[in-house]
């Protein structure tokens, strides 16, 4: 990257432009639960992690792992960096933290979203010392072959040159996406296998292994 | 408003593929190609609030046993729901009952063109369904405390009853059970983000709304 500041690092909360204040509302709730659970895994993101804590199977198989959710829909990387240096990592200490975001980027180049996401990343380690930060790749999006499909995957392709380890996000498909965008609950099993794995192989893992991942 | 201004309501348009990756017009399409074949007795169409409920185990358990399709789209304004229904959604179907739940989305519009926009979408209905009974829900406050859109959605949902009232093809339906607690503000247990149910908040919607469609289909099969 060069020495110009990313926007897609710059720290922004969401304007609320429909006038419901609902952006900040949850924002506020993230933090108050900050103050009465006690995390051991974290998920952050946009409306892909949001939506997963609606369907069963993150009951099933996130919650027993004492899991909290700070997703919002329609966030970017701006809006995910700006929750997380107000207040959302305050009083909690978790051991994994699950970093799903950059889709809604919609105004910046690959580049500048892997460096928003990185920017997260960074300031997750320097926050939570000891906790390891799993980030998941951006899914492919709309029904056909499409620009913002090509760039979801260069976004990928600069996050996995940049982090150490890479995993596959497998075969999740459009197929599994009820909108082309979002996952439907079998869509979401997809994603969890493999992340759930890697969620209880860390959780046993010494600390220092292992930092950053791509998923 | 004047009678000469039209109202961007109730105008159809497509929705603009701002981001580039076609989703909506591809949502459009399959919603077109889901018709065919298919005999749907209940078509719910409208807006996110339509489309989440389709993910979730209650649309299994009461709707699809109804033969339901799903015609939901996220960010759905009055004007996009109009032009789906203007351009193929409703043209290989003859469902006996529709459900329409649409309004949330049209930022920027006053109450009163939201009402004409609904207005014009039942109008359509009835024109592409002649058979086919109506049922407006009535949009559901949102926002976690106090704020000009509950307001607005609340002056729409009266509009809208007192427009239909008058029609025998039409009807509205406040499904709200209460989502506003007596301090003002909804919980994030019936609305994750203040605008979208979850499971809990679709189970309250759902029930009472099942229930009123049985009876909309047994009234009609009695005529
Ligand atoms: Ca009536």
């Amino acid at each position: 990257m060069s020495g110009d500041a990313n926007p897609a690092a710059v720290p922004k909360p969401m304007e609320d432009v429909q006038g419901d204040d609902r952006w900040m509302s949850q924002h506020t709730r993230f933090v108050q639960e900050c103050k009465d659970a006690e995390p051991d895994v974290l998920f952050v993101g946009d409306s892909m992690v949001q939506l997963m804590q609606q369907y069963d199977i993150w009951r099933e198989l996130f919650s027993p792992l004492h899991a909290l959710s700070f997703g919002i829909g329609g966030d970017t990387t701006c809006n995910v960096l700006w929750r997380l240096q107000n207040g959302e990592l305050k009083n909690i200490r978790p051991k994994v933290v699950v970093l799903w975001v950059g889709t809604n980027n919609h105004e910046h180049t690959a580049e500048q979203v892997a460096g928003g996401v990185m920017a997260i990343a960074q300031l997750l380690a320097s926050r939570l010392a000891k906790a390891k930060i799993i980030v998941l790749g951006l899914l492919p999006r709309g029904e056909r072959p499409n620009p913002l499909r090509e760039k979801n995957a260069a976004v990928n392709t600069f996050l996995r040159s940049w982090l150490q380890a890479v995993h596959s996000d497998g075969t999740i498909s459009i197929q599994h996406m009820f909108d082309f965008l979002h996952l439907t609950p079998p869509g979401y099993r997809i994603v969890a296998k493999p992340l759930l794995e890697l969620l209880l192989q860390i959780l046993e893992e010494t600390p220092e292994e292992r930092r950053a991942s791509l998923v | 408003m004047s009678a000469e201004e039209p109202n961007p309501a109730a105008t159809p348009t497509p929705c603009g593929d701002i981001h580039g990756d076609g989703r909506w017009m591809s949502m459009h399409e399959r919603f077109v190609s889901d018709g065919k074949g298919k005999e749907p007795e209940v078509v719910f169409i409208g807006d996110s609030l339509v489309q989440l409920l389709h993910q979730f185990g209650i649309w299994r358990e009461l709707f699809s046993p109804l033969h339901s399709l799903n015609f939901g789209i996220g960010g759905d304004a009055t004007q996009h729901v109009l032009w789906r229904l203007s351009n193929g959604e409703l043209d290989n179907i003859s469902p006996k009952v529709i459900i329409l739940w649409v309004g949330t989305n049209n930022h920027g519009h006053t109450a009163e063109q939201i009402c004409g926009g609904i207005m014009a979408i039942v109008q359509v209905i009835k024109n592409k369904l002649p058979q086919a009974h109506t049922l407006v829900l009535g949009i559901l406050p949102r926002g976690k405390m106090p704020n000009p859109l509950r307001e607005k959605n609340a002056r729409v949902n009266k509009l809208v009853q007192e427009a239909l009232s008058s029609l025998p093809y039409a009807s509205f339906l406040n499904i709200d059970p209460g989502f506003v607690l007596s301090n003002g503000s909804i919980s994030h247990q019936d609305m994750y983000d203040y605008l979208h149910l979850t499971p809990k908040g679709y189970q309250a919607v759902c029930e009472p709304l099942h229930s009123h469609i049985k009876f909309l289909l047994e009234k009609r099969s009695e005529n």
